[in-house]
């Protein structure tokens, strides 16, 4: 256990060091966000309404729904394409080859590469969520962090399996990312992230309640805009969870049997 | 009589054939059918150093992967220090140290000593060990002033010395080198050499399997000279005795008659 956290704590280190060499990047990133920030309120000041306003589960304004619809995309892009991107920043920088000759494993390796971009979206959903409240009235009092911080993981859990199997993908054809491509595409539709899956047609809410997007969603702003706590969201929670538990192991199989194949076709290193 | 620190039995390597196209996304899940080994067996004994000489494709770099646990023999076995290097790659890992003659495979932003430091983590060195190792090592191949700069500043030559240095930090019984002075100028490539041999090579059980054309460095280096050619080994010998079984008084005319490219060359030199 403690050699696998020094193991992680050494990926999270070397990317620390790496992104303190670009240390601009912090602050055109917090600019960045200012700028996003500002466009949700200002849409949402355009189409807010009381109608709207009923349409919405939780509560808290069109502002604050979509906001938090913005940054969950954040995350769920994080998780999605941390492994994939990691992997082709070490195949192209010829890294690749000697972090797989060292004696750490292959899921710590995996786990590794993501430590430090999930503290970073992390971060900066942080920023986010912070100019929101401070300069534009983001509702954040009645947050349960404890069921925010459940969802989060819980979130990253379930999403990360696909961001592996992604990965797997792109150790065998090199180029590409189609289970983030496909999720992201139904998500923004059949996610509830910018509007609420109840104005959708039935068979789009069929496909909404198979997406786990929407539990992970639903959960997120029930815990930030409405309070509430751990017990109150158990179920997507627990959704989330059981998607983890499949998809977890099951990607990282599958990531075994695609390095295996590249091993024996010779192709680990190819772009 | 001691385990051999490197044993290859019948290694055979096949490759698929490359494909372009829409055929590529088939590439992954093709037969293999482009033989690179078929069937090399050979012994590297502890504190021995043997060079694989072979022309461009002759396998060389394949049988090095294979050993370092970075592709699957399609037949045969090898072991290092008595570990599978299939079935216990993990164990084989503890064993070596590898290094793959290029400038690549460092973080370029990070310096000589982050990322000695980080590489070392992953080999499960302890901080304080780490920072006796990296002193140790960047006296001895004179890297001092390097280790605190970033690597997209350092020339290609101390790259590789902080490449190989690497492969040791983690105090390996195996080299693996692969065309260790291949980015090298002349200089920079004696040096290396003359460090290999004095420093490496010349303490405790060390065992070096390395890869190279350069037959000067052959020479220097190598206890035995394994000859591939086209994916099979011709002949694993001293280099006194390959110069006296060819008849030659050189390496590189015991190498072209033994892969039997000497009357080719012999054509190539005659004046019209």
């Amino acid at each position: 256990m403690t050699r696998t956290l020094r193991e992680l704590w050494a990926f999270f280190w070397r990317d620390l060091l790496i992104a303190r060499t670009y240390r601009t990047v912090f602050v055109l990133e917090a600019i960045e966000a200012l700028f996003g920030v500002a466009m949700f309120f200002y849409v949402a000041r355009f189409v807010d309404s009381p109608q709207l306003q009923q349409a919405l589960p939780q509560g808290g304004g069109y502002f604050a729904f979509s906001l938090i619809g913005f940054v969950f995309l954040d995350y769920l892009n994080a998780a999605m394409d941390t492994f994939d991107r990691s992997l082709e920043e070490a195949r192209d920088s010829g890294t690749l080859e000697h972090l797989l000759v060292t004696q750490t494993s292959l899921p710590a390796i995996l786990a590794g590469s993501a430590v430090y971009p999930f503290a970073a979206t992390t971060l900066r959903i942080a920023v986010y969520v912070a100019w929101g409240t401070v300069l534009f009235g983001f509702p954040l009092r009645d947050a349960n962090w404890l069921a925010v911080a459940s969802v989060l993981l819980a979130t990253l859990l379930a999403f990360s399996g696909l961001g592996i199997l992604s990965a797997s993908y792109l150790l065998l054809f090199k180029r590409g990312n189609p289970a983030k491509w496909f999720l992201l595409g139904v998500s923004s539709v059949a996610g509830g992230m910018l509007f609420p899956v109840s104005v959708l047609p039935d068979w789009l809410q069929l496909i909404a309640r198979l997406n786990p997007v929407t539990y992970a969603l639903d959960a997120m702003r029930a815990a930030l805009l409405g309070g509430a706590g751990v017990q109150a969201v158990w179920r997507p929670l627990l959704v989330l969870v059981a998607f983890g538990a499949v998809l977890l192991p099951a990607s990282m199989a599958v990531f075994s049997w695609a390095l295996r194949r590249t091993k024996t076709t010779g192709t680990l290193t190819h772009r | 009589m001691p385990e051999a620190a490197i044993r290859v039995a019948a290694i055979q390597k096949s490759f698929p054939p490359a494909r372009s196209g829409w055929r590529a996304f088939l590439q992954p899940f093709e037969k293999p059918s482009v033989v690179a080994l078929a069937g090399i067996s050979f012994e590297v004994r502890p504190g021995e150093t043997l060079a694989l000489l072979g022309a461009n494709g002759a396998g060389k770099s394949t049988l090095l992967k294979i050993l370092a646990t970075l592709l699957l023999p399609s037949k045969g076995d090898a072991t290092i220090a008595g570990y599978d290097a299939v079935r216990e790659a993990r164990a084989v890992r503890r064993q070596i140290g590898y290094h793959a003659g290029s400038d690549l495979g460092f973080y370029a932003r990070l310096t000589g000593r982050e990322n000695l430091r980080f590489f070392g983590r992953l080999n499960h060195l302890s901080e304080t060990a780490l920072t006796k190792r990296i002193s140790l090592l960047a006296e001895q191949f004179r890297l001092e002033e390097a280790l605190d700069r970033q690597l997209r500043t350092l020339s290609s030559g101390t790259v590789q010395r902080l490449s190989l240095a690497r492969a040791l930090l983690h105090q390996p019984h195996v080299l693996l080198l692969d065309e260790p002075t291949r980015s090298l100028d002349a200089i920079g490539a004696s040096e290396f050499r003359r460090f290999l041999k004095t420093e490496v090579l010349g303490q405790g059980d060390n065992s070096l399997l390395f890869a190279s054309h350069t037959l000067s460095e052959v020479e220097l280096l190598a206890d035995r000279v394994a000859v591939i050619d086209a994916g099979q080994l011709v002949v694993c010998d001293t280099p006194a005795a390959l110069k006296h079984t060819t008849g030659t008084t050189s390496l590189e005319d015991a190498f072209l008659r033994l892969t039997g490219r000497a009357p080719q060359l012999a054509q190539e030199e005659e004046p019209e």
